[in-house]
C-alpha cells in the first residue's frame, strides 16, 4: 500500500515546469500588457476562461464517476480531485478579468447602454454588481462541492464505507443540478455577453461539455505521462484505457452535435440577430479557423477513435487527446475573439503575441498548482477495494520479477 | 451502557448489508438455467389463455376500433374533420407523432446504448421496451401518413425519385429528413429486435408442444441451433446493430426537434431544442417502459426477473431526464428575457399567463416538479409510486408537446391572424385509438414471443458467472 503514497518524479518536474512557464508568461504578459492593456486583457479572458475550463470540467467528470461507478474513473479520480481542488484559487485568477471589465464587456459603458434600449432592458442583469455577485456565487458553489467531494474521497482512503460512499452520491446528485445551472450563467456572464445582443439557447451545454472534453483530454495526456510510474504501473490497464477513449469519444461527438445544432438552427432562420454572430466567424480568416476547429476537433479524433486498438493504448490514445485538448484552446478562440475587439464589427483574425503569453501565464500557475495538489495525496484511492487489490496484485507481480 | 452499543452495531452491519445486497440484485437468489427458460417460456407455451389476458386484449381491441372510425371518417369527410385550421395548422397530429416517437427512444436506449455501456440491468427489460419502441413508432408512423389525407399516394411525395414532372421534395426542410430519420429508426428496430430474439425463438421451437406452433418458431428461428458457431456470429452482428441503431437514439428527435427550430416562430426557433427534445423523449420513454414493466412483473409473476434494483434506476434515469427538460424550459424563459426580442418575450408570458396557461402550470407541474419526488429514496423504490409517476410523466410530455406547438402557432407576429385550437372528437378518437393499437399490439407480443430475453437472462444466473481467472 506504500507504493501509492509515492509521488513519481514527473509531478514534481511539471510543477517546476509550469512555475517556469509561469514566469514566462507573466513576464510577457508585464511586457507586452504594458504597452497594450486593452489586448492584455482580452488575451487574459481568454487563458482564464481555457484553464478554468479545465478545473470544471474535473469538478464535473468527478460528480458524474460517483454516480456512475466504473474503474475508469476509479484511476483518474485523483487526476480529477487534484484539478477540483485547484478551484479555490479560481477567484485569484478572475482578478485580472474583473480589472478589465470596462475594457471587455461593452454593457459596463453608460453611455453605451443609455442610447441602445436592449442593453437598457438587460441591465437588470447585465451590471457590474450583478455581474460580481453572480461570479462570488459560481466561486463559492464550485469550491464547496469540491471540498465536501474531496474530503469524502480522502475518508474512505481508509476503507470502504457505505455512509461516506451514499453522501459522496448525495452530493454529486445534488451538485451536477448546480453546475448545469451555475456553468450556464458563468457561460452567458463571461464570454457570450461579450456581445450582449446576440443569445443561444444551447450555449450553456456547449460550454458544459467543452468543459468535460477538456478534462478528460488532460486525464489521458497524465495517465500517459505516468503510466509507468508507481503507483500506476500494472495498476491501469487497457480496460481501464479503453472507457476513457470511448468517453472522449462520446464527448468529442457530444461536442460537435452541440455545434452543429446551433449552426443549423441558425443558418435555417437566417434572422438579423443571430445570424452575425456566424457572418463574423466565418468571414476575414476566421473560417479558417472554423474548418481547423471541424476537422481537429473533430472528424479526426472521431475517425481515429472508432479504433478499439487505439483506444486501448494510453500512448496513441495521449496523442488524440492531445490534439483534442490543443484545438479546446482553439475553438474557444473562435467562440470569444471575434466579439473582444471593436464589438459589433467585422474583425480579422489576428492572434497576439499577448494571447500566448496569457495561456502560458495562466496554464503554468493553474499546472504548478495542480501539480502540489496532486502531490498531496495517494495518486489511487487506495481504500477502494477494487483498486486496492490491484495494487497488490502489481506488487505480486513486480516482486516476482 | 459501554457493551450493549457495539454489539446493537455489530448486528445492524451485516443486517444493512444483506439489505443492500437485496436492494441490487438483478436476479432473486435460487435461479438455475433450467427455471429461467421455464418461467419466462412458460407464458408463451402454456395452452390456457389467462382470463386477465382476454380481458385486457380486449380493452386495447374496443379502443382500437376508435382509430378505424377516426381514419374513416377522415378519409371521408377529409383533413377538415381535425381541429387544424389557419393559424394553427398543426394540431393533434403533430403532438401526438411526436408523442409516440418519443416514447420509442427508451427501448433504443435500452437495447442499443445501455448494451455497450455493459449495463447489465438492461438485460430483463430490453426485450419489451424494443417491442414499445416499434408499436410506439407504428403509431407515431399513423399520423404524418394520413395528416397526407390520401396516403395511398403520399410516398410520391416523401420521397425523392427523378420524375417525369421533374419534382424533388425540398431538401433543406427538416420534414424531408424526417422521413428518412423515421423510415431508418423503424427498419434498424425491427432488425434488432428480430435479431435478439433468434435464440429464444429457437428455445420455444424446441419446447413447444403442437406441431404447427414447432412450425411457426422454428421458421422464425431461422435454422438456429445453437453451436458456438452461430453463437459467434450472433453476438457480432448483434454489436453491430447495436452501434447502428445507438445514433438513432440521437438522429430521430434531433430531426423532430429541427420540424420545429429552423422555422422563426416565437417558440420553436431555439438552438437548445434538439438536445432538450432527446432528453424528453428518453424521459418519456422510461415512463412508458415503467408503466409496462410494473403491470408486467405482477401479473405474471416476474418479480424475480425485473427486480426493484431495474425499476429504481430506471426511475433516476427518468429522474436524470426530467431535470434535462427542466433545464430546457428554464433556458426558453430566462432567453426569452434576455433576449430583449419583443416577439419572445410575449412569446413565454403567453405561454405562462395566455389562454393555455393552464396546460402551461400543468405541465410543468407534471414534468418538473413532480419528478424530483424521485430524489427520495423510499419513493422511488415504491412500486405504487413509480407506477403513478410514470402516469404524471407521459401526460406532462403530451402537455409539453401542446403547448410547444399550439401557444407559438396560435399567437404568432401578427395580432390579426390570432386564433385559438382545439382537438375535435375525430381528433381525440384518433389518439385514443393509437393508444388501442398499442396496447393490442402489446397483449399479442406478450402471448406469442417472450417478453424477456430467455437467453441473456440465463447469463445473469450464478452458474453462468466465470471464473475469473477465464475472464482474462
Amino acid at each position: 500500500m506504500s507504493a501509492a503514497v509515492t509521488v513519481p518524479p514527473q509531478v514534481a518536474r511539471l510543477q517546476r515546469n509550469a512555475l517556469a512557464a509561469a514566469g514566462v508568461g507573466i513576464v510577457g504578459c508585464a511586457i507586452l500588457g504594458f504597452a497594450n492593456p486593452a489586448q492584455f486583457f482580452r488575451s487574459y479572458l481568454f487563458a482564464f476562461l481555457f484553464w478554468s475550463n479545465v478545473a470544471i470540467g474535473c469538478l464535473s467528470i468527478t460528480m458524474i464517476h460517483h454516480l456512475s461507478g466504473g474503474l475508469w474513473g476509479l484511476v483518474i479520480r485523483r487526476v480529477m480531485e487534484a484539478g477540483t481542488r485547484t478551484l479555490k484559487a479560481l477567484p485569484l485568477l478572475f482578478l485580472p478579468v474583473v480589472f478589465g471589465l470596462h475594457q471587455l464587456f461593452v454593457w459596463t459603458h453608460a453611455e453605451t447602454v443609455a442610447a441602445d434600449p436592449m442593453l437598457r432592458h438587460k441591465a437588470t442583469y447585465l451590471n457590474t454588481p450583478f455581474f460580481l455577485v453572480r461570479a462570488a456565487f459560481y466561486f463559492l458553489t464550485w469550491a464547496l462541492l469540491a471540498h465536501f467531494l474531496n474530503k469524502g474521497s480522502l475518508a474512505l482512503d481508509a476503507g470502504p464505507n457505505l455512509k461516506t460512499e451514499r453522501r459522496l452520491r448525495g452530493i454529486a446528485g445534488g451538485g451536477l443540478v448546480l453546475m448545469g445551472l451555475t456553468i450556464t450563467f458563468a457561460s452567458v456572464d463571461w464570454a457570450m455577453s461579450l456581445d450582449p445582443h446576440w443569445f443561444s439557447t444551447i450555449y450553456g451545454v456547449m460550454f458544459m461539455i467543452g468543459q468535460a472534453l477538456s478534462a478528460l483530454t488532460f486525464a489521458i495526456l497524465l495517465m500517459a505521462a505516468l503510466r509507468r510510474e508507481k503507483p500506476f504501473a500494472g495498476v491501469v490497464e487497457p480496460s481501464h484505457i479503453h472507457d476513457l477513449g470511448k468517453l472522449m469519444l462520446a464527448f468529442t461527438m457530444l461536442w460537435a452535435y452541440m455545434h452543429l445544432s446551433q449552426f443549423v438552427i441558425t443558418w435555417s432562420g437566417n434572422l438579423p440577430e443571430e445570424i452575425p454572430w456566424y457572418i463574423r466567424r466565418s468571414n476575414n480568416g476566421w473560417q479558417y479557423v472554423a474548418i481547423l476547429v471541424a476537422l481537429f476537433h473533430f472528424v479526426l479524433p472521431f475517425l481515429m477513435l472508432l479504433s478499439r486498438d487505439l483506444k486501448r493504448n494510453v500512448g496513441s490514445l495521449a496523442v488524440i487527446a492531445g490534439l483534442v485538448f490543443a484545438f479546446r484552446a482553439l475553438d474557444l478562440f473562435w467562440m470569444i475573439a471575434p466579439d473582444l475587439v471593436d464589438h459589433g464589427h467585422v474583425v480579422g483574425l489576428k492572434v497576439h503575441l499577448l494571447d500566448v503569453a496569457a495561456l502560458l501565464a495562466v496554464g503554468g500557475a493553474w499546472l504548478a498548482l495542480f501539480a502540489r495538489e496532486l502531490k498531496d495525496r495517494p495518486l489511487l484511492p487506495i481504500g477502494d477495494p477494487e483498486i486496492h487489490e490491484l495494487i497488490l496484485e502489481a506488487e505480486a507481480e513486480q516482486a516476482r520479477a | 451502557m459501554a457493551s450493549p452499543a457495539p454489539q446493537h452495531h455489530h448486528h445492524k452491519r451485516p443486517d444493512e448489508r444483506t439489505h443492500q445486497a437485496e436492494a441490487d440484485r438483478l436476479i432473486a437468489p435460487g435461479h438455475d438455467f433450467g427455471t429461467v427458460t421455464d418461467t419466462i417460456s412458460k407464458i408463451v407455451l402454456q395452452r390456457q389463455t389467462p382470463k386477465g389476458w382476454w380481458l385486457g386484449f380486449a380493452f386495447g381491441f374496443c379502443l382500437l376500433q376508435l382509430m378505424l372510425y377516426a381514419i374513416g371518417n377522415l378519409l371521408f369527410v377529409g383533413i377538415g374533420t381535425w381541429g387544424v385550421t389557419i393559424p394553427v395548422g398543426w394540431g393533434f397530429d403533430i403532438i401526438n407523432f411526436v408523442w409516440w416517437i418519443g416514447i420509442g427512444h427508451a427501448g433504443t436506449l435500452i437495447s442499443a446504448i445501455l448494451l455497450l455501456l455493459r449495463q447489465e440491468w438492461r438485460t430483463s427489460i430490453n426485450r419489451f421496451a424494443e417491442a414499445m419502441t416499434l408499436f410506439a413508432v407504428a403509431c407515431a408512423g399513423f399520423y404524418p401518413i394520413f395528416h397526407t389525407g390520401r396516403p395511398w399516394i403520399a410516398f410520391y411525395w416523401l420521397l425523392p425519385y427523378p420524375n417525369t414532372m421533374g419534382l424533388w421534395p425540398n431538401f433543406r426542410s427538416p420534414l424531408i429528413w424526417d422521413v428518412f430519420a423515421v423510415t431508418t429508426y423503424a427498419t434498424v428496430s425491427a432488425l434488432f429486435w428480430f435479431v435478439g430474439l433468434i435464440p429464444d425463438l429457437a428455445t420455444l421451437r424446441d419446447r413447444a408442444k403442437s406441431k404447427p406452433w414447432k412450425i411457426v418458431y422454428g421458421m422464425a428461428a431461422l435454422g438456429w441451433r445453437g453451436s458456438a458457431r452461430h453463437w459467434h456470429n450472433y453476438e457480432t452482428a448483434y454489436l453491430l446493430l447495436a452501434g447502428l441503431a445507438t445514433p438513432l437514439v440521437v438522429s430521430v428527435h434531433t430531426v423532430v426537434s429541427f420540424d420545429f427550430a429552423t422555422g422563426i416562430v416565437p417558440g420553436w426557433h431555439a438552438t437548445i431544442f434538439p438536445p432538450y427534445f432527446v432528453a424528453g423523449a428518453i424521459y418519456a420513454g422510461f415512463a412508458m417502459v415503467l408503466t409496462l414493466s410494473i403491470p408486467l412483473r405482477k401479473f405474471y409473476g416476474l418479480e424475480d426477473f425485473i427486480t426493484m434494483k431495474h425499476l429504481e434506476n430506471m426511475a433516476k434515469v427518468m429522474m436524470a431526464t426530467g431535470l434535462i427538460v427542466g433545464y430546457g424550459y428554464m433556458m426558453e424563459a430566462f432567453f426569452a428575457w434576455y433576449s430583449s426580442n419583443t416577439y419572445e418575450e410575449f412569446m413565454i408570458k403567453n405561454r405562462m399567463f395566455g389562454p393555455y396557461a393552464l396546460s402551461y402550470w400543468a405541465l410543468i407541474l407534471c414534468n418538473v416538479v413532480a419528478p424530483n419526488l424521485l430524489w427520495i429514496k423510499n419513493l422511488r423504490t415504491n412500486v405504487t409510486v413509480l407506477f403513478l409517476m410514470s402516469f404524471v410523466v407521459s401526460v406532462g410530455m403530451w402537455l409539453e408537446r401542446f403547448v410547444i406547438i399550439v401557444t407559438s402557432l396560435s399567437r404568432d407576429y401578427l395580432p390579426s391572424s390570432w386564433g385559438l385550437y382545439a382537438g375535435t372528437h375525430v381528433d381525440w378518437a384518433a389518439f385514443i385509438g393509437t393508444i388501442g393499437l398499442f396496447i393490442t399490439l402489446l397483449f399479442l407480443f406478450v402471448r406469442f414471443l417472450p417478453a424477456i430475453s430467455i437467453f441473456e437472462m440465463r447469463t445473469l444466473v450464478p452458474a453462468a458467472e466465470m471464473p475469473e481467472e477465464e475472464e482474462k
